[in-house]
Parts: C-alpha cells; sequence; structure tokens
C-alpha cells in the first residue's frame, strides 16, 4: 500500500540527515511502531508519508502514486484517507468535540459548505458514531480545552476515523499521556485497526507498548532503518543498537 | 549583585532626554503660580446647561456609531489581510510583502491627517470621519491580527492540513478560534481609542458631540462645555463597563 524507496530528508538549517535511505514497504493489516531515540527520525519518517515534510530524496508511493510529484489537490486526496493523530493532539481549541470531529470530513466536502458548517444527515451520524466508539458520547458537545489528556487524544482518533481512513498515522500520540491512559489508547487503536482493516504506523518511545500492541516493529537510528521485523525478533542486542547512547561515547572519549 | 556599572550609563542618558525634553516642551511648574485664572475660568462652567441636552445626546449618539462603524469596517476589511500578512499563512512571498507595506503605511497615517484630507474633498460631517478612522484601523488591525496569526499554535494548523483540508480553509479554522478572544479583546480596546479620536476629528468637522463641544467652547458657552465634557465621560465609562463585560463572557 505503501512504498517507500531511498527515502533522504535533509533538513536545510542542519548538516546531519534526518532520514538516509529508507527503503521499505508497508502494507494493509500492518500494525507498525517506529522505534528509535529522539532525533532519530521517527518524526521526519511519519510526516513524509502524507506530505506534510517533503523528501529530499527517494520517493513514497501512495498506492502508486509518488507523494512528492502530487499535486495540491491530488496530495489532499491522499491526506484525507490517511488519519493523522499527534503528541499534543492538536485539536482546534474552543470547538466542541463534535465540531473537531466534523472538520475530519473537511477533505470530502465543498469549501462552501464546510465554511458555513452544513453537514448531511450521514455525516452527523457518522460523527456521533465515531464519537461513540472512542467512549465521548456524553461528551461530545464539550469544549476540547476542558478535557483530560486521554480524552482529547480519543477526539483526535474520532477525527481521524471520520476520515474514513485507509491509513492510520501516529506522531508519538502517547508520549505525554500516563501508562495507564496510552495503554488504553493503543488498545482503541488495536481495535479500530483490526476491525477497518487499516495500515497503521506510530512512532512510540515505549519499548513495552511496541512489542505488545505492534505486528511489526520499524527501528531507526540517527536516520538509519537498523530493524524492521516482527516484535519478537526485536530482541536485547536490537534494543542496544536502537537505544544506545551517543552522549556516553563522547562523554568517556576524546575529552571534548 | 543586581547592580551594574552599565545601569549607571542608562540612568544618564535617561536624564539627559529629560532634560532636553523639559527644555523643548518648557516644562516649568512656575506657571501654576497663576492657579487663581483656572478657578475663575471653571467656575463659568457652572451651572450646567441642560437645555441642550437632547441635541447633545444625539451628537452623542453619532460619535459613538462614527466610532463603532469606524473600528468594525477597520476589523473586517484587517482580518483577510491579516492572513496574507502572516508569515505562515501567506500565500505568496510577494503578497507578503506587499500587504506588510500596505499596512504599516496606513497605519503611519494619524487618522487625523485621513480626517483633514478627507473632510476637505468630501465635506464636513461624520461620514469622512468614519473612513478616517477605518483606515487607520485597517493598520492598527491588520499588525495587531497578523502578528496572532504567527504566534498561534502550529499544531492545529497542521492537523486541519492533515486531513485534507484546503490551505486556506485549514488555516482559517484552525487559527481564528484560537485568536478570537484576543481580536475581540484588541476590538473593544481599539473602539475606546477611536471613541477619543472622533471627538478629536470632531474639532475639525468630523460631527458628533466633539464638534458640540468645540463649538461650544469656541462660542464662551462654558455652562454647556460642562454639560458636554460630563457626557463624554459618562460615555466612555459606559462603554468601558460593556466592553469588560462582553470580554468575560467571550473569554
Amino acid at each position: 500500500m505503501i512504498q517507500v524507496e531511498n527515502l533522504t530528508v535533509h533538513y536545510p538549517d542542519t548538516k546531519v540527515e534526518a532520514l538516509t535511505n529508507i527503503s521499505l514497504s508497508l502494507n494493509k493489516g500492518d500494525f507498525v511502531c517506529v522505534l528509535g531515540k529522539s532525533g532519530a527520525g521517527k518524526s521526519t519518517f511519519i510526516r513524509t508519508i502524507n506530505g506534510l515534510q517533503k523528501p529530499t530524496g527517494g520517493e513514497i508511493y501512495f498506492d502508486g502514486q509518488p507523494i512528492s510529484l502530487l499535486k495540491e489537490e491530488q496530495l489532499r486526496k491522499v491526506r484525507r484517507q490517511t488519519g493523522m493523530i499527534f503528541q499534543h493532539f492538536s485539536l482546534v481549541p474552543r470547538l466542541t468535540v463534535m465540531q473537531n470531529v466534523l472538520t475530519g470530513m473537511f477533505g470530502y466536502r465543498s469549501s462552501f459548505k464546510n465554511l458555513i458548517g452544513w453537514f448531511t444527515k450521514e455525516e452527523l451520524d457518522l460523527a456521533k458514531r465515531v464519537i461513540s466508539e472512542v467512549g465521548l458520547s456524553d461528551m461530545a458537545t464539550r469544549k476540547v480545552e476542558r478535557l483530560s489528556g486521554g480524552q482529547k487524544q480519543r477526539v483526535g482518533i474520532a477525527r481521524a476515523l471520520a476520515q474514513q481512513p485507509k491509513v492510520l498515522l501516529g506522531d508519538e500520540p502517547v508520549a505525554s499521556l500516563d501508562p495507564g491512559t496510552s495503554n488504553r489508547i493503543f488498545t482503541l487503536l488495536t481495535e479500530m485497526h483490526n476491525r477497518l482493516d487499516l495500515l497503521t504506523i506510530i512512532n512510540v518511545h515505549d519499548i513495552e507498548l511496541a512489542k505488545r500492541y505492534a505486528t511489526r516493529i520499524v527501528a531507526l537510528k540517527d536516520g538509519k532503518l537498523i530493524f524492521d521485523g516482527a516484535p519478537e525478533d526485536f530482541k536485547d542486542a536490537e534494543y542496544e543498537e536502537t537505544y544506545e547512547s551517543i552522549r556516553q561515547d563522547s562523554f568517556f572519549g576524546a575529552g571534548i | 549583585m543586581w547592580f551594574k556599572k552599565s545601569n549607571i550609563i542608562t540612568v544618564l542618558i535617561l536624564f539627559v532626554l529629560v532634560y532636553f525634553s523639559m527644555r523643548l516642551t518648557e516644562f516649568d511648574l512656575a506657571k501654576f503660580r497663576d492657579f487663581r485664572n483656572m478657578i475663575d475660568f471653571l467656575s463659568q462652567w457652572w451651572p450646567m446647561d441642560f437645555s441642550k441636552l437632547p441635541g447633545m445626546m444625539e451628537d452623542t449618539f453619532e460619535t459613538l456609531a462614527m466610532a463603532f462603524l469606524g473600528s468594525v469596517f477597520g476589523l473586517l476589511i484587517a482580518l483577510p489581510i491579516s492572513f496574507i500578512a502572516a508569515r505562515n499563512t501567506a500565500p505568496s512571498k510577494i503578497l507578503f510583502h506587499v500587504s506588510r507595506v500596505v499596512l504599516s503605511f496606513v497605519r503611519s497615517v494619524p487618522e487625523i491627517v485621513f480626517g483633514l484630507i478627507l473632510l476637505t474633498t468630501l465635506g464636513l460631517g461624520p461620514f469622512p470621519a468614519v473612513i478616517a478612522i477605518m483606515f487607520h484601523n485597517v493598520g492598527v488591525f491588520g499588525k495587531l491580527v497578523s502578528e496572532l496569526i504567527e504566534a498561534a499554535d502550529p499544531g492545529p494548523q497542521e492537523a486541519m492540513r492533515a486531513v485534507g483540508a484546503k490551505k486556506w480553509l485549514a488555516n482559517l479554522f484552525s487559527i481564528l478560534p484560537q485568536i478570537w478572544p484576543n481580536v475581540l479583546s484588541q476590538f473593544f480596546y481599539r473602539f475606546e481609542v477611536a471613541i477619543r479620536t472622533s471627538l478629536i476629528l470632531g474639532f475639525i468637522g468630523g460631527g458628533g458631540i466633539g464638534q458640540r463641544l468645540f463649538n461650544d467652547f469656541k462660542t464662551f458657552q462654558y455652562s454647556a462645555v460642562s454639560l458636554d465634557v460630563l457626557i463624554i465621560m459618562i460615555m466612555v465609562i459606559v462603554i468601558d463597563f460593556l466592553a469588560s463585560f462582553i470580554r468575560n463572557r467571550v473569554i
């Protein structure tokens, strides 16, 4: 479904490459957890998939279409099939849960209807259904800033589901949540993943979560792909390699 | 610990500036020796002359209407321009720079200058004054709102682009709800300023209670002047109350 070929991303103001020559193919049904230290390129990787970040080399094919060559209109069509959830939830403040979820359908509707906020019965029903799926039915009319972190992320998931996505991306979606809430969010994601037969790609810090929920683990280090395989094959040695601290090396090194 | 040598220089510079400013403005407290004149003068303000009260009220509402229209139209025109003049939402670099230059130009021209030009060319009365206030407010709101847009949290903007919304719609929906309370706050502040401005514009023929105050003053009708001043003070206080009430309701 998504084909990544020699993907390289280079930020103009830094010398280091955020991603170097990544190649892999991601398929429907995969629940992929992307592991790596901060700065390993996880976030950049996720964001290139829906075109929020342009690659400087290589290409990503979404159902065969090269993302970096798409015109704005075609890119919007890719994006509307790709739900995304964020570390800081990125909900629209001062809008209600319902209103936030309805914005998930913007990619499918005319600008005029979006602007005046006119929705069909089916669209409203869809919004209500996804809100109940994430367990927030009795908070639908509440403004999002009055929710807890876990509830906010549920709104984020509902917004993504309102897109009726084929792909679900998560950029550190549980990094600002406590362990119990993180587990519940992952359980919900797994449920949705299985029911809708999605391709799910999620960045996580927590290796335990990745091993418990993922069907496939991808590990990045300094922008390079160092592991791609089943969770049970990600063992201590792989863990060491992914998280080995560069800072310690230089601390004991040449006295810098 | 908190005292540095550079502080002495700062204080010295401040002293020099204050000294020269006093020279330039002929600042001299000894002039209050003739305080008696002021008491004589102010005693002519009493008793207040209520005979012209209905006309004064009419003029007061005219002043309010001038200030209101000038700031509402200013905001409405400035809102779309602000999105062009904010770095993160500008459709192109050229438009961004052009709109910035236009905004700072209209902002740098004081209302009184617009007023003098428009009152001369369009004729006396409140309409030219409204346009003058509007022009200046377009510049002020354009700057304030575009700065609010630039400071808005980028998270929701990114999320709205990620759902596949058109860029302008994504920007509108992710930014406007965030900045709305601040925009409203700025609006009420500018409305209050516009009331004071329309008083001044009244002095040069822009109508309203300002013009009445000026005329009464110039024709030595001090018992009417005192009531004009009282009405203006009440108006400003009432608007201030109303503004903070509405602001609290929204925020």
